[in-house]
């Protein structure tokens, strides 16, 4: 790989930590980390005055982050062919679970408004991972152009 | 990513006119950046700090927290995806200079993204920083388009 490319790679690494830390942020100021609070913000809490989302609502959330995750995890697992990853099934299971976690992620809310509320922690957990495996990668990346 | 390994770009007549295609949409989206944040968020310092803090004597409200994280949000993931593609080009098209001006391109607009969160946080004093370091990567950015259009319509047919 030319040097000039891995300092294109380098910086999509931090602007990618960046962009976790402010989605960190975002869920916890907006939605919270506990079961509780993840059921508070989709099916609502009239004690709290938090009203309920709807599936329109959600729906306009949740649009741009198909496109976004989608894009996202494409890019960054495409550039795994230049790690020294060498296992092609760690490499194919990497590459199943970071797509899976992110759908998962995104389509759980309009499981919690149906009435599933089981799945609050299912998107706790997927938003976790995806972001646990996006850091795994990252780490790949970063150990094969330093 | 294809044009990454394609061996002469220049004489590539379709891969060629395909990056001066995205080149312009890149350059679009820059100048409507500018454009959209000066209506809104705002570009200078005064404005920047009044939609963050907000202004008593004007009757404007602060930036609420969730719009603020929310807006950086988004900001981090374009600039993120316009830099990663326009670097790359930059760099398959520039013999000279590339690495010292994709370092500067790219420290400018991490500095200009996370002195946002610095200003809403804790001080006005890094609004300067933000709006300083917005416009020297834009433009960096712009030079970086213009001189990849100049070097892909030179040698093209």
């Amino acid at each position: 790989m030319q040097q000039a490319y891995k300092l294109s790679i380098f910086y999509y690494i931090l602007f990618s930590l960046l962009l976790i830390l402010s989605a960190v942020m975002l869920f916890e100021h907006k939605i919270g980390f506990s079961y509780n609070s993840v059921l508070d913000y989709y099916i609502g809490n009239e004690d709290k005055f938090i009203p309920a989302q709807s599936a329109a609502g959600i729906l306009k959330i949740v649009l741009p982050h198909i496109f976004v995750f989608g894009l996202f995890a494409m890019v960054l697992l495409h550039f795994l062919v230049f790690t020294d990853l060498k296992s092609r099934r760690v490499f194919l299971i990497l590459i199943y679970v970071t797509f899976i976690t992110a759908l998962l992620d995104i389509f759980t809310p309009f499981m919690i408004i149906s009435g599933w509320s089981f799945f609050a922690y299912i998107k706790i957990l997927s938003f976790f991972t995806f972001l646990s495996l996006t850091l795994f990668t990252l780490w790949l990346l970063f150990r094969k152009i330093r | 990513m294809k044009f990454t390994v394609v061996k002469n770009i220049q004489k590539n007549s379709s891969m060629s006119l395909i990056l001066r295609g995205f080149l312009l949409f890149i350059l679009l989206y820059l100048i409507s950046d500018v454009l959209v944040l000066k209506s809104g968020f705002g570009i200078t310092f005064e404005a920047v700090n009044t939609t963050l803090k907000g202004n008593e004597e004007l009757y404007i409200d602060a930036m609420n927290e969730a719009s603020f994280l929310e807006f950086w949000h988004t900001q981090i993931f374009f600039i993120m995806m316009i830099l990663l593609t326009l670097s790359s080009i930059f760099i398959r098209v520039a013999n000279r200079s590339r690495a010292i001006l994709t370092n500067a391109l790219m420290l400018s607009a991490i500095t200009s993204l996370i002195s946002l969160p610095l200003t809403f946080y804790l001080s006005n004093f890094f609004t300067y920083i933000y709006v300083i370091a917005y416009f020297f990567w834009h433009a960096i950015a712009l030079y970086m388009i213009l001189y990849a259009l100049w070097k892909l319509n030179a040698t093209s047919v």
